[in-house]
């Protein structure tokens, strides 16, 4: 089960995978963006945990929606409100005291449903969408048979790192990198990158949580 | 090339422009709560209230336009990147009256959707908000899709009849109606033939062939097509003149305001001879330059080269944009 302290541990492990990958997501971006995309990641998860560390949150809805407008309130173009609409709609179907395997890829589908409900960009696109669509239905997948939340967590990951691996193939056709067009062939998205180091940390804070 | 910029460190970037240009605007601009720019002295609650959102980096723009006659409050984000939804929802709890609010949005994707997700909360507090897009860039084709079409300069005439309107003490609906018309009436294209760095990261955004231009660049410098020999300043007035007329349907004795915005490096001087040849461009389809303005009102960092925007104008918009202000970017006696 996800509880608020498990909850938590994932957070600082997606924070501390962001971190550590700070550069090479700006090099990612650097391709038709403003290569600013590591340093606005940093930010968003330097507010992420000081949303945690507050412990103002007594509930999980309560964190994740605290989680949502703390990462909104990174001034960094799209990534915030989208980041943060993805936890933001996350507390809307997350209620309980804890999530199981079942009611994490719930939360996990209603984020992406909020992420898609901002954004026209569609799967192939080359945007965070590519993975995290993909990883969202690997967690219902896994959910719907039978998994308990670690192995949830394991699938999103894998076909969120897959999904980010598979943007390197794609033409840009969304934001400001479509405008290099071939150009944009040849290196993963900055996004998807971030989509698939957050659900590594969600794995580990899991897993190294016990 | 390392970038050549006086800055300190990059984390503090916009704090510290913000700090100077409300030094250098004393008596016009203030800066409240979590870095909104306000006026020094506060409209009457009667009035309807104009606010906007954007990036820094563009200096003056947006909060250049903050002042009597234009604005009531900018949002100023990171820079080239929008401010996120809670502070554009501060700024609109802010200005909130009964009077109603009009939220003016240039359309790029972080502006779009802060501007959104702002407005949802805005309505369920009850707040009376109105919105407008600005999406004029005309180096993507389609009108009939707009979706597309950046934001450019254009911004600022809306503002200034949106914002005169609001301070005449027209209602809500009537300076959205402006605004909109404004809008509808307005169209944008940029050229350029040098590059810009992001001040922060270094990184390079925009790269212009030595002996070329780039026409339907956009306002970081996104390639956007348009590549070709630079030409003269006539030449290039005459063929940028000549897409945003037939974008706009412009038709002889036609009434039409234009606007040399220099985004960085081209000089004044440059840009006065751009705008003499807009107008020998003109004389010969025999439309009226009614009104021209030439200057930076917002850049994009050392990038060489201009937005010319031009709208079709009617009595009511004319006697709007000639309506006093008193801000930072513009004033009008």
């Amino acid at each position: 089960m996800v509880t608020l302290e498990r909850l938590a541990s994932m957070v600082h492990a997606a924070a501390a995978q962001i971190r550590a990958s700070q550069e090479l997501l700006s090099q990612l971006d650097s391709h038709g963006g403003d290569g600013d995309h590591g340093t606005t990641m940093v930010r968003a998860m330097n507010c992420m945990e000081q949303a945690v560390e507050a412990k103002q949150a007594g509930s999980i809805p309560e964190l994740l929606k605290a989680i949502g407008w703390a990462v909104m309130g990174v001034d960094g173009g799209a990534t915030g409100p989208l980041f943060g609409t993805f936890f933001m709609s996350m507390s809307d179907a997350a209620g309980g005291a804890a999530l199981d395997a079942r009611g994490l890829a719930g939360a996990f589908a209603a984020g992406l449903a909020g992420v898609q409900k901002r954004t026209r960009a569609q799967v192939g696109d080359k945007t965070m969408l590519d993975a995290l669509v993909p990883a969202v239905q690997a967690a219902q997948e896994a959910a719907d048979g039978g998994a308990p939340v670690e192995d949830v967590l394991r699938s999103a990951f894998e076909a969120a790192r897959a999904g980010a691996e598979g943007t390197a193939a794609m033409q840009a056709r969304f934001g400001r990198a479509k405008n290099i067009g071939e150009k944009s062939i040849g290196q993963p998205d900055a996004g998807a990158t971030s989509v698939s180091l957050l659900f590594k940390g969600f794995l580990e804070g899991v897993t190294s949580h016990g | 090339m390392a970038m050549k910029k006086f800055i300190n460190n990059p984390d503090d970037l916009v704090n510290e422009l913000l700090a100077g240009f409300v030094l250098a605007n004393a008596g016009k601009v203030a800066l409240t709560g979590n870095n909104l720019v306000v006026r020094a002295q506060a409209k009457p609650t009667d009035k309807v209230a104009v606010v906007t959102l954007g990036g820094s980096g563009h200096e003056p723009a947006l909060s250049g336009f903050v002042g009597e006659g234009m604005l009531d409050i900018s949002v100023p984000g990171e820079i080239f990147a929008a401010p996120g939804p809670p502070r554009v929802f501060e700024a609109l709890k802010l200005a909130h009256r009964d009077a109603g609010v009009l939220l003016i949005v240039l359309n790029h994707e972080g502006d779009v959707m802060s501007a959104g997700i702002a407005m949802e909360m805005a309505e369920k507090e009850g707040l009376n908000v109105k919105q407008i897009l600005t999406h004029e860039d005309i180096s993507v084709p389609s009108r009939q899709d707009p979706k597309d079409r950046r934001g450019l300069v254009g911004c600022f005439p809306v503002i200034k009849v949106a914002g005169a309107a609001a301070e005449q003490g027209l209602p809500l609906d009537e300076c959205l109606a402006i605004a909109e018309r404004m809008e509808r009436n307005m169209a944008t294209l940029a050229v350029a033939v040098t590059g810009a760095t992001h001040p922060s990261t270094g990184q390079v955004i925009a790269e212009v062939p030595e002996a070329d231009m780039i026409v339907g660049m956009g306002q970081h410098g996104e390639a956007g097509g348009g590549q070709q020999p630079l030409k003269s300043a006539d030449e290039t007035a005459a063929l940028m003149i000549d897409a945003l007329c037939a974008d706009l349907g412009a038709k002889a004795g036609d009434q039409l305001l234009v606007l040399i915005n220099g985004v960085g490096s081209t000089t004044l001087m440059e840009q006065y001879l751009v705008l003499n040849g807009v107008k020998k461009a003109l004389d010969a389809k025999n439309m009226v330059l009614a009104r021209a303005l030439v200057g930076e009102f917002l850049t994009v960092q050392e990038m060489g080269g201009f937005q010319m925007c031009a709208a079709k104008m009617d009595e009511q918009l004319l006697a709007l944009w000639d309506a006093p202000c008193n801000t930072p970017a513009l004033v009008v006696k």
